[in-house]
């Protein structure tokens, strides 16, 4: 009886950990970024009225949300779903444990359009950070560099990257491809460990609008491999005296052997 | 005179065989105790520091209702604060001074991270400090905060963990703060693992029930290398709630 009882916590203590794992994998987690200047809008998922009065630069999320298929549409702020049309709409598919940024953006050109991209939320080796570049502006290719060395060359609208690096505070710079008198944008950012931290450039070099915002995909750090915290053996304990019991052992033995050989001689 | 019994070899050789197979068993067993550590709350302590991630714990009220037949209608999105470029200010109240009367530890704590080459946590270069994983929580936040000290170091003797594995349950642990504060700790489990069985996840989980994890080295030493094969691990949770169940998590 005490045996099943046993059994039963031991089946039930193994269950706990599968189902909140399970909890957790079946969401995804969902950035909202506006990079359209001089328009505020609506933000509509799946036909339900999710960000109202979203500004140029305003950043929602990461916020969980079941995985699945969404449809996202975009009206200016104030219109009539039921009446209006949007001014952007398009669809984004999140997978479980993943993270995908949507994001209303201008293309080199100036025309709006509705990106989505799934960032990198892979576990980051202890110390790390990772920072993500995405170039969602009216501008022609970029380069990025932190301390003025080049992380990403040639990004054009739409692409983007992202790189582990020790977490630190970093000089980033953003100028025109091959150009590095031409800086568009200068600031030091703290990448933080075991953080993702996602820089958007948007808007229009040409009409002022340009920036960088920013968001943060943490809970992302490994652990480190182990704590190396001896190197004199002082303390040692089975080593030696496990050698020095298995040394008095073979003496015993062989003694022992000895011994009868001769009382059977 | 008297003359030895013609049994006397006979019995000596017996009681040599017996001793041998004795002292090999024993052998045998000394150089296993590691495999086989637990004592105390081991199991139970880090079961609670090694489930969900922080993300699924601090979740926004708007996802726990999939179905809006009933609900009440979704609360809009929120917009970031900020957005902020720069480094904020990192408000954690920083682990300072060590104490552990039982085992006579009074140790200096410093942040340390992790040594780029090894991967490995970055540990004091002396005995006589301890080291705090700064990445992780500082002890009394939520998830394992690390504290490893050295055993002992070539040249410099004995450390200050030397004895970490006197501590028994209930020794208290107390640790001061930057800003003058204390926490005081229990100790309520502790335990031996081979470096390479370590449970890394739930030793340095950052959430999870707020538990003090102690770190230093033991077990067997392979002097070819100067290294041991094994770390101590003391685990101890605050004292004030010390009748708390593990399992439960602390949301913020």
């Amino acid at each position: 009886m005490r045996k099943l009882m046993l059994l039963i916590t031991a089946m039930l203590l193994a269950v706990i950990p599968a189902t909140a794992a399970m909890a957790q994998s079946s969401e995804g987690q969902v950035i909202v970024v506006h990079g359209v200047p001089d328009l505020d809008v609506d933000v509509y998922v799946n036909g339900e009225l999710t960000l109202e009065g979203f500004q140029y630069g305003d950043v929602a999320g990461p916020l969980p949300l079941p995985a699945g298929s969404y449809e996202v549409e975009i009206y200016a702020a104030g219109a009539d779903p039921d009446a209006d049309d949007p001014a952007l709409s398009g669809s984004a598919d999140l997978e479980a444990g993943a993270a995908v940024t949507i994001a209303a953006h201008l293309q080199e050109g100036g025309e709006p359009t509705l990106g989505v991209f799934v960032e990198n939320n892979a576990t980051i080796e202890a110390g790390n950070a990772r920072v993500t570049a995405r170039h969602l502006a009216d501008f022609g290719p970029v380069d990025i560099l932190a301390n003025d060395s080049a992380v990403f060359s040639g990004v054009t609208n739409g692409q983007g990257g992202d790189a582990d690096v020790p977490a630190d505070t970093y000089n980033i710079k953003i100028t025109a491809a091959g150009d590095p008198a031409t800086s568009a944008f200068e600031a030091d950012l703290d990448l933080a460990e075991g953080t993702n931290s996602i820089a958007y450039a948007i808007g229009s070099v040409e009409g002022g609008s340009f920036q960088v915002v920013t968001a943060a995909l943490t809970g992302l750090a490994g652990a480190p491999t182990g704590v190396p915290t001896g190197t004199a053996g002082l303390a040692a304990d089975s080593a030696w005296l496990g050698v020095v019991l298995m040394g008095l052992a073979v003496i015993a033995f062989s003694g022992g052997a000895m011994a009868l050989a001769k009382a059977n001689r | 005179m008297k003359r030895p019994s013609p049994h006397a070899p006979l019995l000596l050789g017996l009681l040599g065989l017996a001793l041998g197979i004795g002292l090999a068993i024993a052998s045998v067993a000394e150089f296993t105790k590691t495999e086989n550590p637990t004592l105390g709350d081991v199991e139970r302590v880090e079961q609670s520091l090694s489930t969900p991630s922080p993300s699924s714990i601090v979740r926004s009220p708007s996802t726990t209702n999939s179905e809006p037949v009933e609900a009440p209608p979704r609360p809009l999105w929120q917009v970031n604060e900020g957005p902020s470029l720069e480094a904020p200010e990192d408000p954690r109240r920083t682990p300072t001074v060590l104490n552990i009367e039982a085992i006579g530890v009074a140790a200096e704590i410093r942040p340390h991270g992790v040594d780029r080459a090894t991967g490995q946590m970055d540990v004091p270069d002396n005995v006589v400090e301890v080291g705090w994983y700064e990445y992780g929580p500082a002890p009394g936040e939520p998830g394992s905060a690390v504290l490893a000290a050295h055993v002992d170091l070539m040249g410099q003797g004995r450390g200050v963990f030397f004895d970490l594995h006197r501590l028994e349950p209930g020794d208290l642990i107390v640790v001061q703060f930057d800003d003058g504060s204390e926490a005081t700790f229990s100790v309520q489990a502790k335990a031996t693992y081979l470096k390479a069985d370590l449970p890394t996840e739930a030793i340095f989980s950052r959430s999870g029930p707020p538990v003090l994890t102690l770190v230093t080295c033991g077990g067997g030493f392979d002097s070819s290398i100067s290294r041991y094969d094994s770390n101590v691990i003391v685990y101890a949770w605050p004292q004030a709630d010390r009748q708390r169940d593990p399992g439960e998590v602390r949301s913020t």
